[in-house]
């Protein structure tokens, strides 16, 4: 056995960095892949004998936003209506969240617990199996094929996720709430004025997380809007450029379609980090 | 009182359940149906009597088009719409949609689907399946068969699920779904690409590479029918697959001719996914390939004057030439069986699978015609790629009737084949590597 201390440390720490960056490259290969190709100017569309491409270009990501006539690969379009659907779910999803979670954290009312329990058997079925269901009764609305039965699908249900919200809201000290009813506050106002500003890391998250799932869902995107080209989302948009009918003309395309999709989500996560820290409710009560 | 009133509403829910169905029923299959009675005469060549509309009034219908045919359905479509001015149409949409998805597509909600579609003929059995294709209107079969191929007309004539009859469900659309030999000239002549051997030793010669996808069902299914072994639609469980009776010697021998080529010219036969061949050509390390159809204008670019296109080149077995017998599909186009305009859905339907739109889309998008006077014409004879594909279609198997256990039990076999180790002088082992594949494929 090694009897030096530093010795043993130092091959130990050795061991630990070379497991971690073995699982790093593996891990951030592809992504290094998918940004390499779809700068990528030389070969063919779909094959190319070497892995890290000899010549570079933009010509890709230009030809993604470069939409001719009335070709039915329409990428800036998919893109706005990806953005408009997510914004919009997300902005709704967060408000009706963020409210049950309050409701329940705060307020005791009859079906409380029953309501709770309710929701979080519903919350286990997986989301697929109604979505038949949905797409009939979408049908039945006549808003089969249209953005908007998107934000319905995606926001209607946002409620029940209230679990990790309500855990937050339950840790934020209720006397707080009772001075700001002293003071004349009600409900309501407890839980835009006081509440929301002190809970900015959940609302963060609650942003993020209702902002990512309609940005990236892609089976009742898929289901919903059938043939319509024009109304569809990155998602399926992506998908039907890898399929043989568009794979050989659109591989590289599909490539920079897929970096752009990373664009939005990142610009949000950058924007919303700092609140992550700021919000601290601790020192919130004196004395 | 509460018991009498609730028999009577399930009574009533019930019968209005049951009308739903009939009423449904009648205007999917009765509509085509009728307009044959309508008129008997004048239906040529892709046009009928405006009388065939019938009542039809305010006429709209959606097509599907893959994206590269959009742009030559939408003009056939308004020559259709000038064609019969007495006619009221609303609108005749075309949309994009994929061929590959059809079938998909029309299933999961028939009402929402086009009206008129293009698919390929392997989606036959699923739509039929569904019962989401409306039969030809019989007043168009008999000048569609005449038309068009018989293998492609024979391929999309089904039992008829009530009455047992043979059933024509599809308007022929094209005859190529199909692959062939592409070879570069300057290193395969056009005597060497007729035999399989021959192109092996050319590419060899100039150290050049051959590619055919052994571990693919679509192509080395190839291996099995040249052998003998050819499918036959389904046994009567509608289910399990039929093969057409062969002689086991025989077929072997065949196996274990490709066997010892694979052998011999390791290094040079590749098992490598079509989409390798384009590259190959442009990289300048390929010979020759067994590639698709739908792949022949990239090869084109890739090879410019040097592009040849042949048949599938024939084996050497005990001294004999077997010519290479290979899975070949068709283009339909099909009916929805849901479509509110049936009659002129169909009129629709007959007009785009007749001789002129069929030449039109063999000119434009380069689809080899079934319709035999197409065939026919001066611009298909002069293309090496639709006369190379018309000469394997005399050599094929339809793409029809497949059971799902059927592309990977052929894939499997060709990698088996291939794998180091393998002795192609076996006779035994072959025999067994055959039957064992057929066992798969019939799921025993």
């Amino acid at each position: 056995m090694i009897q030096s201390y530093k010795l043993r440390r130092t091959v130990a720490n050795i061991l630990i960095y070379a497991i971690l960056i073995v699982m790093c490259l593996i891990w951030i290969s592809p992504f290094v892949y998918l940004v390499l190709h779809s700068l990528r100017a030389d070969g063919g569309n779909v094959t190319y004998n070497h892995l890290i491409p000899r010549e570079y270009t933009l010509d890709n990501y230009i030809a993604l936003f470069n939409v001719k006539g009335a070709a039915s690969i329409n990428f800036p379009r998919w893109f706005l209506n990806t953005l408009g659907v997510a914004a919009c779910s997300c902005v709704i999803s967060t408000i009706s969240q963020l409210a049950v979670a309050y409701t329940l954290s705060r307020l005791r009312f009859g079906a409380r617990k029953k309501l709770m329990n309710v929701g979080m058997i519903l919350g286990m079925f997986p989301g697929f199996m109604t979505m038949i269901a949905m797409y009939y009764l979408l049908d039945a609305m006549h808003l089969t094929r249209t953005l908007i039965a998107l934000v319905i699908c995606y926001s209607c249900g946002a409620g029940l996720g209230f679990q990790i919200s309500k855990g937050f809201f339950d840790t934020i000290p209720r006397a707080l709430d009772e001075a700001a009813t002293i003071d004349g506050a009600n409900k309501n106002q407890i839980f835009w004025k006081i509440i929301l500003p002190m809970s900015k890391p959940i609302v963060v998250y609650t942003v993020l997380t209702t902002f990512i799932g309609p940005w990236c869902d892609f089976i009742l995107a898929k289901i919903i809007m059938g043939d319509v080209r024009d109304n569809y989302t990155v998602a399926i948009g992506l998908q039907i450029m890898t399929t043989p009918e568009f794979m050989q003309g659109y591989f590289k395309q599909f490539l920079a379609g897929s970096v752009c999709v990373a664009v939005p989500i990142t610009i949000l996560f950058l924007r919303m980090q700092k609140f992550y820290v700021e919000g601290v409710t601790a020192g919130g009560v004196k004395g | 009182m509460k018991k009498v009133l609730a028999i009577l509403l399930a009574g009533m829910m019930t019968a209005s359940a049951l009308a739903g169905c009939t009423g449904s029923d009648n205007s999917s299959s009765g509509g085509g149906q009728e307009s044959g009675s309508g008129s008997t005469s004048k239906v040529e060549g892709g046009k009928v009597d405006e009388s065939m509309f019938g009542d039809e009034k305010d006429i709209s219908l959606k097509v599907w088009a893959p994206e590269k045919g959009v742009t030559l359905a939408k003009k056939q479509v308004e020559a259709f719409k000038k064609m019969y001015p007495g006619v009221s149409f609303k609108s005749i949409e075309v949309v994009a949609q994929g061929e590959n998805d059809a079938a998909t597509q029309i299933v999961n909600d028939p009402n929402k689907a086009a009206d008129v579609f293009s698919f390929p003929s392997d989606q036959l059995n699923k739509l039929d399946t569904a019962k989401a294709l409306s039969p030809v209107s019989k007043a168009f079969v008999e000048d569609v068969s005449k038309a068009n191929a018989e293998n492609t007309v024979k391929a999309a004539t089904l039992k008829d699920q009530k009455t047992k009859e043979d059933t024509l469900y599809a308007y022929p659309e094209t005859n190529d779904n199909g692959y062939y030999l592409v070879y570069d000239k300057k290193v395969v002549s056009d005597e060497q690409a007729k035999k399989l051997d021959t192109v092996l030793k050319a590419c060899r010669d100039k150290g050049k590479e051959f590619i055919m996808d052994c571990g693919n069902g679509f192509y080395s299914c190839t291996f099995a029918f040249t052998a003998g072994a050819v499918i036959d639609g389904f046994e009567e469980d509608n289910e399990t697959q039929k093969f057409k009776e062969f002689d086991e010697d025989a077929a072997a021998e065949t196996l274990m001719a490709f066997a010892k080529l694979m052998k011999e010219y390791k290094g040079t036969w590749k098992s490598l996914d079509v989409a390798q061949i384009t590259s190959g050509f442009q990289n300048g390390t390929l010979g020759a390939g067994v590639d698709g159809s739908w792949n022949s204008v990239a090869d084109q670019d890739a090879l410019k004057d040097n592009f040849g296109a042949s048949k599938l080149p024939a084996i050497t077995v005990n001294g004999e030439d077997k010519p290479l017998i290979s899975m070949f599909g068709y283009k339909y186009i099909g009916v929805n069986a849901k479509t509110k305009f049936p009659r002129s859905a169909h009129i629709l339907a007959y007009n785009l699978s007749s001789e002129e739109c069929q030449l039109q889309r063999a000119e434009e998008l380069g689809w080899g015609p079934s319709n035999l006077k197409a065939q026919e014409s001066d611009f298909v004879k002069n293309s090496p790629v639709l006369q190379a594909i018309a000469e394997q279609s005399a050599n094929a198997v339809a793409q029809v009737n497949i059971q799902g256990t059927f592309w990977q039990a052929m894939g499997t076999m060709g990698n088996e084949m291939l794998k180091e180790g393998w002795k192609p002088d076996d006779k035994n082992a072959t025999k067994q590597l055959l039957n064992d594949t057929i066992k798969d494929v019939r799921d025993e």
